[in-house]
């Protein structure tokens, strides 16, 4: 896990060419490598998760988030959710962003705009992987060097190509995801 | 029980825009015809502006037969074919002319010598590969006569751009030459025609309004176009859209000399040991029928005009009427019409009224009309600009991104844009090819056990390849009238059943390749003659149904005129 | 009960369908109908079968009547259902006001038994859904809620065994979507589009048999009175 997968199938350059460095991106509710929530699929509620990140580089301005999945998709990958023009001092997300427009954005993370998942929703939307195959969500988190104040509903390849040059750090975690049988739920 | 009818002359099998054309000038010479139609008798009071039941519940398309005979359809002969969701034409006295979008389109003198043009211009080598195209066995010149003919007993509006060679910028300036300009003037503009036409005078092209078998004003008796917006697979309420119901077949019957019979479902034709084609089997409901003629004409629509000769076998055609030389069926395309461009604005286009028929049409980058030097494909398309637009498609209009497509956030999109997208209408130079055709299906038939057609077809790179370039114009002129997001479709892959399907009984003068001679006789049953777009080897960059139409005149005509050989 | 701008709805449906017992059931009758039902209380059969007083309308929705091919607790559900796809709200009437309801009742008559079973397996499976997912019966969930299952249920996600959507929830929705969207912006002839609020929402001016060049005119003007009429208002169609 980590950049080399974050890169595939785009080229995103740092500052002056130089490799941006690398934060830590956690979570309260998941970890690397561990099944996420199901509240976080359409299998429970389907909210966003919440992520928290540290150690970003000096002159961070903005931060921008794709959730995605390279295990699905014709081409892969497969993206549940973009997030950007996030306040470089935000310091995370909170759980359940909002999936309607009308629904302002929380205090903490104001200006932040999504773009066009997979299903073409500007919101995220949560792993609906096929029964009895295990998904890695990779939530890629990018420290850019301006506030690009990007218009919403850009797709993952026009938000790379718009924030191309300006990544000066990258973060990552690659939480799991499986689904149940419907009447297994307790309720 | 078969009931044996008492001879006619001849017998057309297929009262639609071919058929319905053909009995005319053969009614008017004296011959005794009988025009058997699957359909009946609609008229203005089937037709009222209403979009759930044209649009939403296919009506007019929803009658029995054509539904019950669906094609099955695969992009190569490696994979099945699964058949198809709707049939997109309409059994009735008419035909699809009833509620079709009535551009009425002169093919360019170009589309009739594709290969020798091509050749001459760039060389043998820029001939697609695998295409089975041919040049026509005539040119422009000797169908103007008929264009011309047919333009004024059916009623075409439009403004010319070459009469006699005298070029006028209000017209098309590419078209072939004509003899005199068209009976009644185009169809009026909308405001948002005027904006798109200058646009296009800005990017250096030659905007023209398109010619509509609509009229423009009263004519024969009928009144001009009320623009009320409901022509898209409607039928006309005040008679303006001139099917050949209310033109050609009526003028037809009033000689006397033709008998139309109504729900009449042609099955197959006869022959005798010569191989002339004896008359036609017909069921009306459980009744069988079978209807002697001394001369066949096939004109029900190109899947049936193939599908009718493939299920006629006989000892002088085992594999098919026509067949011995194993052409009928190929030679088959789709039209590449999808591939679309739409467009949204930041202002009210005001399309509420209107027609697909009202149009702004670009012609610059059709056939050979610009430079393919550079480029990697021959040919190219006509960019049309219509007036069209009903509620519930209005409502169902593309977000851009800006709001999923229900709920609160959309109501209050659609209140403000609904009236702000527009998509354009591209149709472009589409070949025959090796490998697509038509043939029976091994599997699924109609309802009395008769297989279906089965439609093999791809769009191949050199349709592809013209569809992104005018995809490319197509964007280019919507940013020029102020579009502030465009969107593409994809370049088209399997050819499904078409609205404008070509080929499948070719006319040319070699017989081992082609079904039918230069006037749309058998090359091998000489009393049989096939009418529509199943006898044309090109498309050109326009819709078939007014080229059909002159072709099928032409045949009558010469029909009439040879009498004595063809019929014996 | 606010909804998420700190509006009260006037007379939410879900506490019509909700007000206790037989008042409330008679209130999906306001004229004498009798329903095709089979999953009721004993109460709310007797008031389904009575001469039910419609409620008052005040601004706000119109009363539910049980339809003739679903029950009332599928009718329920179908009416949240709609009423998420186009609310009634401060820029009009939404789908509901429009009889959306009545219209897709008459394409359940009018088609047979497959669409209707396609109605009531798809809404059976929308609420064991919203259920096992959300916690709560489908009309019990906010309105917020309500949105989110049928985002999942619109693109597809809504799956899993025992869910019960035939052929992919995605396909339901699409159903019902279609339908509500001839119900609103169709010609009133088919029962929806109640008072033209449907082409009153789209701006759209109405059904003409002739535009005149000075109509088209006051249209780019901004200044062309609409017509609200059906198409066989006109009185020469069939």
């Amino acid at each position: 896990m980590g950049v080399a997968l974050l890169l595939t199938g785009a080229a995103v350059t740092g500052l002056r060419g130089q490799a941006p460095t690398t934060f830590v991106v956690e979570s309260p509710t998941m970890t690397t490598g561990r099944f996420m929530p199901r509240d976080y699929s359409p299998d429970g509620r389907n909210l966003s998760p919440p992520l928290t990140w540290s150690g970003l580089p000096a002159g961070t301005r903005q931060v921008a988030v794709i959730s995605q999945d390279f295990g699905a998709g014709r081409p892969p990958p497969w993206v549940h959710w973009i997030i950007y023009n996030i306040p470089g001092d935000a310091g995370g997300l909170p759980e359940g962003i909002p999936f309607d427009p009308d629904h302002p954005m929380p205090a903490e993370i104001a200006g932040a705009v999504q773009g066009n998942n997979g299903w073409g929703l500007p919101a995220y939307r949560g792993p609906a992987p096929p029964l009895g195959s295990v998904h890695n969500y990779h939530f890629a988190v990018f420290a850019l060097d301006e506030a690009l104040d990007l218009p919403p509903g850009l797709d993952r390849g026009e938000l790379l190509l718009a924030i191309e040059g300006h990544v000066i750090g990258q973060g990552d975690m690659v939480p799991l995801y499986e689904r149940q049988p419907m009447n297994q739920f307790p309720r | 029980m078969t009931t044996q009818l008492r001879g006619t002359d001849v017998v057309i099998v297929g009262m639609g825009a071919a058929g319905g054309v053909a009995a005319l000038p053969l009614a008017e010479a004296g011959l005794n015809v009988v025009g058997l139609e699957a359909g009946t008798w609609l008229d203005q009071r089937d037709f009222a502006p209403d979009e759930i039941r044209n649009n939403y519940r296919d009506w007019p398309m929803l009658v029995k037969k054509t539904e019950q005979e669906r094609p099955t359809s695969r992009a190569t002969s490696a994979t099945r074919a699964n058949q198809i969701g709707g049939h997109p034409m309409m059994n009735a006295v008419g035909g699809t002319t009833l509620h079709y979008w009535a551009q009425s389109w002169r093919l360019n003198p170009w589309d009739f010598r594709v290969m020798t043009e091509t050749t001459q211009r760039y060389g043998a080598s820029r001939i697609p590969r695998g295409s089975t195209v041919e040049d026509w066995p005539f040119g422009y010149d000797e169908l103007e006569p008929f264009y011309d003919r047919v333009e004024r007993e059916i009623g075409i509006s439009g403004q010319a751009g070459n009469v006699r060679g005298r070029i006028s910028s209000r017209g098309n300036r590419f078209e072939g030459p004509r003899e005199r300009d068209f009976p009644m003037p185009p169809l009026r503009w909308t405001g948002f025609h005027d904006r798109m036409a200058d646009a296009a005078r800005s990017l250096g092209w030659n905007p023209f309004p398109g010619p509509a078998a609509v009229n423009s004003q009263a004519y024969q008796n009928r009144p001009g176009c009320g623009y009320h917006g409901f022509c898209n697979k409607g039928g006309c309420p005040i008679n303006a859209k001139n099917a050949t119901h209310i033109t050609t077949i009526p003028r037809a019957v009033d000689t006397g000399n033709l008998k139309v019979v109504t729900r009449a479902h042609v099955t197959t034709l006869e022959v005798d040991s010569n191989g002339r084609v004896t008359g036609v089997n017909y069921v009306v409901g459980s009744n069988e029928y079978f209807q002697p003629a001394r001369v066949v004409l096939l004109a029900s629509y190109t899947y049936e005009n193939v599908r009718m000769l493939l299920l006629s076998n006989s000892r002088a055609y085992p594999d098919g009427l026509s067949n011995n030389q194993g052409q009928v069926g190929r030679h088959y395309f789709s039209h590449h019409q999808g591939a679309g461009v739409s467009a949204f604005f930041p202002y009210d286009l005001n399309s509420w009224y209107g027609l697909p028929a009202q149009g702004v049409a670009v012609d610059d980058f059709a056939d050979d009309n610009f430079d393919h030097t550079d480029l990697d494909f021959i040919g190219g398309g006509n960019l049309w600009v219509m007036s069209d637009r009903r509620p519930i498609s209005a409502a169902n209009m593309g977000t851009y991104g800006q709001s999923r497509n229900w709920g609160s956030t959309w109501k209050r999109f659609i209140h403000e844009h609904s009236d702000r997208t527009h998509g354009s209408y591209i149709q472009k130079t589409t070949l025959p090819y090796e490998d697509n055709y038509l043939d029976l299906d091994p599997e699924v038939t109609d309802p009395l056990g008769l297989p279906v057609i089965r439609i093999t077809g791809q769009f191949k790179d050199n349709e592809r390849a013209i569809a992104g370039f005018m995809q490319d114009k197509m964007e280019d002129w919507y940013r020029e009238a102020g579009a502030i997001e465009v969107n593409r479709g994809g370049l088209g892959n399997t050819m499904g059943a078409s609205t404008h399907a070509y080929g499948g009984t070719r006319m040319g003068d070699n017989p081992e390749t082609n079904v039918v001679d230069r006037w749309g006789f058998s090359h091998e049953a000489p009393n049989l003659g096939v009418l529509g777009a199943s006898v044309m080897g090109t498309s050109g960059a326009r819709n078939p149904t007014l080229t059909s139409q002159a072709l099928s005149w032409r045949t009558a005509a010469h029909l009439v005129e040879s009498w004595g050989d063809i019929a014996e | 009960m606010t909804d998420s701008k700190g509006r009260l709805p006037a007379i939410s449906r879900r506490d019509l369908l909700r007000t206790a017992g037989a008042a409330g059931a008679a209130a999906l009758v306001p004229d004498a109908v009798t329903a095709a039902t089979e999953e009721t209380t004993s109460t709310a059969a007797a008031g389904e079968r009575q001469l039910g007083t419609a409620l008052p309308s005040e601004t706000g929705p119109l009363p539910t009547r049980a339809l003739a091919n679903l029950t009332a607790r599928e009718t329920e559900i179908l009416s949240a259902m709609v009423d998420r796809l186009i609310p009634s709200d401060e820029l009009g009437p939404g789908a509901l006001d429009a009889g959306v309801l009545r219209f897709i009742d008459r394409v359940l008559s009018e088609s047979g038994t497959n669409a209707a079973d396609a109605y009531r397996s798809g809404l059976a499976a929308l609420d064991t859904y919203s259920r096992y997912t959300r916690g709560s019966p489908f009309i019990d969930l906010s309105t917020v809620d309500q949105d989110s299952v049928l985002i999942d249920v619109q693109i597809g996600a809504a799956t899993g065994a025992g869910v019960g959507f035939v052929g992919g929830s995605g396909s339901f929705f699409n159903m019902v979507k279609s339908h509500t969207w001839q119900g609103m912006f169709g010609d009133p002839e088919y029962g929806g589009n109640v008072n033209f609020v449907g082409w009153d929402l789209l701006d759209y001016p109405g059904v003409r048999l002739g535009v005149s060049p000075e109509d088209q005119r006051a249209l780019e003007a901004d200044q062309l009175e609409p017509v609200r009429r059906s198409a066989y208002d006109y009185g020469i169609f069939e």
